[in-house]
């Protein structure tokens, strides 16, 4: 590419290779979006719900304007550099310094533009704020920990206050409003194709709403839907996940009244309940909703203690009827629960199972393959 | 305590190691800069090479989760604080006096402390490497995670120690380069006939002595609620973590406009010399910079959109974030005018120069569309995010610094880098960079959260992960061609004084510049001054040749060099550092900085020994 | 302080060194500002005692920031006397401004010391923490204030203070007006406005 001329400065004169390799810039872009755009689980692409619908409706707009402009000034920029290249011989160019008239039309002109997206979205702001009026929503309060969430429904149906973690069910076509709290670090509230996220900050409570809408998911309910813990919050945030189960009324309301400890009428599922009332309980509750006090103490010791001290932890009453362990992160198996009770911190590094019950201290667990077998047992109520 | 002084003679070397140490010669420090930040650049760009390894499939455990927080960490923090900002600080002591005719900055021992400072500051924060307590809260660190019962070791305050003197050295820096500017211009250089780059130093600097005190506020609020038993950041005693986002980003918005006005300033400088016109619509250049500066300050909250400060606050940061589209679009469609009916000239710098505007674009239309606050509920702390920095901050402040190195460095060194080299380089660097990052927005939109070190497979994520991976392996050859290039120009062809033919006054002087720049402080009549120069010459039949040094270089006053900023220097760092271990290091750390300061003091700006 | 700068030339006319102070203290003002802030969003946020209305005392604040401000005042009078050239009033100045910043400083030290006795310490609640802070950090000023005063009584005493480098002393002498100024701020906010702030406002959230 090195010209002839005397100058040390060398000018560029393949400009059809340019083009050629600009117009396959451009078709791999192309290709990109085309492969790009997934609506698998956690995808943005895809709502369920008037709150992302909302949300992605106004994103769409706003890219294909912004596709617009770039095609645009790109388009110009590179007409500039080609029609104006530099040619041998040329003489200097006119020496121009300015134009106000086409300065103010290009101030204006992009004023206009974000001014209008600006106002738009101000109103989807306003819109997406809270429930419409007279609607009958559901409320949950959510409470992250590090790192898995904790959903308490004060009110599940018939004044049952149900408290479960990492998967919250939710009936279809109702709005849902949630009061998000954290009792640590701050974390993130996200379920894509519900809504956008909400962060969960210590002391504050913030409230958002969704919901899901039976015309807008195409399968058949009940329906899981992944969320993710959206704020770095520690050494576990990449496996803080949980799981939405979009499910009709009818179902929720009988998975709500079913809601109860397991029942654990065969031998080994006693002998579990004992292990499990010896062993976990200092963390775990599993007779219904925790006690408030001991939930404050665990705090407590979560936050001032050192190695093994009580730590707020999932409630295991109804772990039998989930479908994930660990904050979303398996399905929920006997192999897998077995793996879970031999070596959280191999499956989840850094968690505080592993790191603050006495069981674990030595490295490896302190029971043995048939107290775990009694533990599973109970816990998934085997009969 | 003049004895001080008259104890250790005033040093006279100009030669070796003791010199470098020594100096404060706005142009060698500008070098050290330069050199110092580079080598974390590719400190930085591994961390982040590990970064893309770990990610490149689904479920791999190459690096457990506590490694990779230190990476994406300390690769945005060195990044921001160790690569851009000095590399900016680089040309800004190269060229900035040169640009405006003067010998040498306003306070050229002030300027060596800000060198030293910065080095010793970044060293510090990378002894934590050594003893392995790596800062693991991601670049903004957000309180309360960085308290003592959630980050118990030594990490955060590292960083945050680190960072404040990393701050300390850059606000000295910028209150000289605030006074160099407005005070040692040339005569007839009014503000208006300023260099376009020159201008955008000055709002940077402004901007740093603005900005930083506010996040040095924060870091010291968390220093003593690590170390001091305060609770500035603890909610269980009533301290609130949201206001460390509010201190953190009133800093750091202003901070991205600190990391890109340079490089933009840069490409105000490349793309006139390679049109062969000058700049389309200076004065609007320069007033969307300013405005630009100003509106930076009113939109931080849009980092914090999802933090649940409810939809007033949102809409009047969505409104004000949005508009400062307008003021850099200005600054596109001038540049775009400024090569309109010009002659373009693809150089490797004016390549660079272009990348920076096609890319710079995509970044800041993807940054339009994070400023829509309910779509951003969606993409906030997603590769969307990400895709967005590294486009503003790779194809733009990192495009824009190549472009000036490209362009600069014959000035510098007096060689020419190679043309073929670099063009190499930039198309690598090109196509790497938009291999990696243009996926990005993909796995951002389809749902990937950022600094997440492992996800699974069932997400859809793997393909674009690959991709991104792969593109990293073009940007790490197109570095090594770059590295190739610097190396090669040892043996290079002799630049000569003026090989652009660029309108600018420190292509007057000779390549690389004489200790005291200019043999004569030059008369200043108008914008682009050597065009004028040459084109006056050209029209009396009297062409410019190389410039001819001075006679007697015994006419002209430069200061001598000093030891005391690096004394200095090194005793801020000590105090730092006893903060870290043991507070007896502090104190005499301490002591050393009160030694440094009263020498320094007592020093006469020329030594006895040069006077004549 | 050299005086190589006396004659420099600069485009402003403005010399360099004042420049340098005028920037830093615009630096200096978002550096308050940002305590300041933190303060005033953790007014009435303490979850326990004590609280200002508890220990602020304003009238005894109330003498330190007129002596505070007398010292301005004798500033003002140091950089006449320079101008002057007034040899013996340079250094008398130089010494009461000093002087009257120290008994500042004395009434602070006093002022923390019975503070920390009646409870209020950096690690006990927010009001301390951010009260501390703030005075300290302004405290801090005041005292390198002092220190820099003294030096320049010292070189007054020499005989090296005087119209030629009235630019020394009147550089120190912008230092010391934002300090007091910095003062006024507090003193306003801290002890008129906020000095009587009781226990905490309900948090949000509950
Ligand atoms: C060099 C640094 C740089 C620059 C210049 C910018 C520029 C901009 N940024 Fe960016 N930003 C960052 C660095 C930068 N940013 C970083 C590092 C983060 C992440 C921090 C973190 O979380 O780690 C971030 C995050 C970030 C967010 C927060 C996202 C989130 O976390 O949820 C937002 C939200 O509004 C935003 C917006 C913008 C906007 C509107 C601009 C504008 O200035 C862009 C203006 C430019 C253009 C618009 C293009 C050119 C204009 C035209 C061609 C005219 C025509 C255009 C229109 C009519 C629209 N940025
Ligand atoms: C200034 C800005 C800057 C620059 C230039 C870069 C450059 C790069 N960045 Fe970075 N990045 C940030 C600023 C920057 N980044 C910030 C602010 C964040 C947010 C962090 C946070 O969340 O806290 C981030 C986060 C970030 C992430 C997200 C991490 C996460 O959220 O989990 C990723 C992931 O891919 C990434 C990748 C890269 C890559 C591949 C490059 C490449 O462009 C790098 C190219 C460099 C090289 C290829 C170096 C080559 C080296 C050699 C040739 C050395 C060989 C020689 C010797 C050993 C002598 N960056
Ligand atoms: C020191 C406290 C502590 C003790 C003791 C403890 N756990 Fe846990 N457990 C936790 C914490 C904390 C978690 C959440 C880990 C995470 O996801 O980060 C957890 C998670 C679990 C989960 C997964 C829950 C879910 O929602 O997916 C199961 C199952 C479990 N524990 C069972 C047990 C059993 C059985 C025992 C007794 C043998 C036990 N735990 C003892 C603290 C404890
Ligand atoms: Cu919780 Cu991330
Ligand atoms: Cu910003």
């Amino acid at each position: 590419m090195q010209s002839t001329s005397n100058s040390n400065r060398p000018t560029g004169r393949r400009s059809s290779l340019k083009k050629r390799t600009v117009m396959f810039g451009l078709l791999a872009a192309l290709f990109l979006f085309v492969v790009g755009c997934s609506k698998d689980g956690m995808s943005t692409w895809e709502a369920f719900g008037p709150v992302a619908q909302l949300q992605l409706d106004l994103f769409n707009v706003t890219m294909w304007l912004m596709v617009i402009v770039f095609f645009l000034v790109e388009g110009v920029l590179l007409y500039a550099i080609i029609r104006y290249r530099k040619r041998p011989g040329q003489p200097k160019p006119t020496q121009i310094h300015g134009n106000n008239t086409l300065e103010i039309v290009l101030t204006i002109v992009p004023t206009i533009l974000v001014l209008g997206l600006g106002i738009w979205s101000v109103f989807i702001l306003f819109e997406i704020d809270a429930p419409p009026e007279g609607s009958d929503p559901l409320h949950v309060n959510v409470t992250a920990h590090q790192w898995w969430f904790e959903f308490e429904y004060p009110d599940a149906g018939n004044g049952k206050k149900i408290i479960t973690a990492n998967e919250m069910r939710i009936p279809v076509d109702r709005p849902i409003t949630l009061s998000l709290f954290s009792d640590d670090v701050i974390h993130s509230f996200w379920v894509p194709k519900l809504a956008g996220k909400l962060d969960m900050v210590p002391t504050h409570e913030n409230k958002m709403w969704i919901q899901a809408d039976s015309d807008k998911i195409d399968e058949d309910l009940p329906v899981t839907l992944f969320g993710q813990c959206a704020e770095l919050c520690g050494i576990a945030h990449a496996l803080m996940r949980f799981r939405v189960t979009v499910m009709e009324q009818a179902d929720f309301d009988s998975w709500a009244a079913g809601y109860s400890e397991p029942p654990a009428i065969t031998d080994k599922a006693k002998k579990g309940k004992q292990i499990f009332a010896a062993n976990c309980t200092l963390c775990h509750t599993i007779d219904g909703p925790d006690d408030p006090a001991l939930s404050a103490s665990r705090l407590k010791g979560f936050l001032t203690g050192a190695d093994i001290t009580p730590v707020p932890a999932p409630n295991l009453t109804d772990l039998r009827t989930r479908q994930t362990l660990a904050a979303g992160l398996m399905d929920l198996t006997e192999t897998n629960l077995r793996a879970w009770l031999h070596d959280p911190d191999g499956i989840k590094p850094g968690n505080y199972m592993a790191a603050r019950a006495v069981l674990y201290q030595g490295g490896t667990v302190t029971l043995d393959e048939d107290q775990i077998d009694a533990l599973i047992g109970y816990l998934l109520d085997l009969r | 305590m003049a004895t001080i002084t008259g104890v250790i003679p005033r040093p006279t070397t100009y030669a070796g190691v003791w010199g470098w140490m020594t100096t404060i010669d706005h142009k060698r420090i500008g070098i050290l800069y330069g050199l110092t930040a580079f080598a974390f650049m590719l400190l930085a760009g591994l961390e982040a090479g590990v970064i893309r390894m770990q990610l490149v499939s689904a479920e791999n455990d190459l690096l457990g989760p506590a490694r990779f927080n230190q990476m994406f960490t300390m690769h945005a923090t060195v990044m921001v604080f160790m690569v851009i900002m000095p590399l900016s600080a680089s040309f800004f002591n190269f060229i900035v006096p040169l640009a405006i005719g003067a010998r040498d900055v306003a306070f050229p021992r002030l300027n060596a402390l800000s060198y030293w400072l910065f080095l010793f500051g970044a060293l510090l924060m990378h002894v934590s490497f050594l003893v392995d307590q790596v800062p693991d809260a991601g670049w903004f660190s957000y309180a309360n995670l960085t308290e003592k019962p959630f980050s118990p070791n030594r990490a955060l305050d590292f960083w945050a120690i680190g960072l404040l003197i990393l701050g300390t050295s850059s606000v000295a820096a910028a209150l000289n380069f605030v006074v160099t500017i407005v005070n040692m211009r040339a005569p007839g250089m009014s503000m208006m006939r300023l260099p376009v780059f020159v201008w955008m130093t000055l709002i940077t600097s402004l901007l740093l002595v603005l900005a930083f005190p506010v996040i040095t506020v924060g870091l010291i609020e968390l220093t003593m609620d690590r170390n001091f038993g305060t609770h500035f950041f603890i909610p269980s005693e009533g301290g609130d973590p949201i206001l460390w986002q509010h201190l953190f980003w009133v800093f750091g918005h202003p901070e991205v406009y600190i990391l890109i006005l340079p490089p933009m300033g840069i490409v105000s400088e490349v793309l006139p010399t390679f049109s062969g016109k000058p700049l389309f619509g200076y004065p609007f250049i320069v007033f969307s910079g300013i405005v630009i500066g100003i509106m930076g300050w009113a939109v931080w909250s849009h980092h914090m959109f999802t933090v649940g400060l409810g939809p007033v606050a949102n809409s009047v940061f969505t409104i004000t974030t949005m508009l400062i589209a307008v003021p850099t679009g200005v600054k596109i469609f001038n540049w775009i005018g400024t090569m309109w009916r010009g002659a373009v000239e693809f150089t490797t710098s004016m390549m660079f120069a272009l990348g920076f505007v096609a890319l710079f674009i995509v970044g800041g239309l993807s940054g339009i569309s994070h400023a829509i606050s309910p779509s951003d509920f969606q993409q906030q702390d997603t590769y969307y995010i990400v895709a967005h920095i590294h486009y503003v901050l790779f194809g733009g402040s990192i495009f824009g610094i190549f472009a000036g190195v490209y362009y600069w460095f014959p000035k510098i060194t007096g060689r020419m880098l190679d043309e073929t080299l670099g063009k190499i380089n930039f198309w690598l660097l090109f196509i790497g960079m938009n291999l990696t990052f243009f996926p990005m927005h993909f796995l951002g939109l389809n749902g990937m959260p950022r600094r997440i070190y492992t996800y699974s497979a069932e997400f859809g994520w793997e393909n674009l992960n690959r991709l991104a991976s792969l593109g990293y392996i073009v940007l790490f050859v197109g570095f090594l061609f770059f590295m190739y290039n610097m190396w090669q120009s040892r043996k290079s062809r002799p630049a000569g004084h003026d090989p652009w033919d660029a309108p600018g006054l420190e292509w007057s002087i000779s390549s690389p510049p004489p200790v005291y720049n200019f043999a004569e402080i030059p008369q200043v009549e108008g914008r682009d001054q050597y065009w004028i120069m040459k084109a006056k010459a050209e029209a009396a039949g009297t062409p410019l040749t190389e410039p001819e040094a001075l006679i007697d270089v015994n006419t002209v006053h430069m200061p001598s060099p000093s030891y005391w900023p690096i004394v200095t220097a090194a005793g801020v760092a000590l105090i730092g550092g006893g903060l870290l271990s043991h507070y007896a290091i502090s104190f005499l750390g301490g002591a050393i900085t009160m030694m440094g300061v009263i020498a320094w003091s007592n020093e006469p700006t020329v030594a006895p020994s040069d006077q004549h | 302080m050299a005086h190589a700068a006396e004659h420099e030339y600069t485009t402003t006319g403005l010399s360099n060194r004042k420049m340098l102070m005028w920037v830093f203290l615009g630096s200096d003002c978002l550096f308050f500002g940002a305590l300041i802030a933190t303060y005033m969003v953790y007014r009435g946020q303490s979850l326990v005692g004590p609280y200002p209305v508890d220990i602020i005392s304003v009238p005894v604040t109330t003498i330190s920031t007129f002596v505070l401000l007398m010292s301005s005042f004798a500033m003002v009078q140091a950089l006449a006397a320079t101008n002057a050239d007034n040899k013996r009033a340079i250094v008398g100045w130089l010494l009461a401004t000093a002087f009257l910043g120290s008994i500042f400083i004395g009434f602070q030290i006093f002022e923390f010391n019975s503070f920390k006795n009646e409870g209020l310490t950096l690690a006990g609640n927010l009001f301390g923490a951010t009260f501390f802070t703030l005075t300290g950090f302004h405290g801090a000023h005041v005292t390198l204030g002092i220190i820099w005063l003294l030096c320049m009584a010292v070189l007054g005493a020499k005989g090296r203070l005087g119209p030629g480098t009235a630019l020394d002393v009147e550089i120190l002498g912008l230092y010391w007006h934002f300090v007091d100024i910095v003062w006024i701020v507090i003193f306003t906010l801290l002890y008129l406005i906020g000095g009587f702030d009781a226990g905490p406002v309900a948090l949000p959230g509950g």
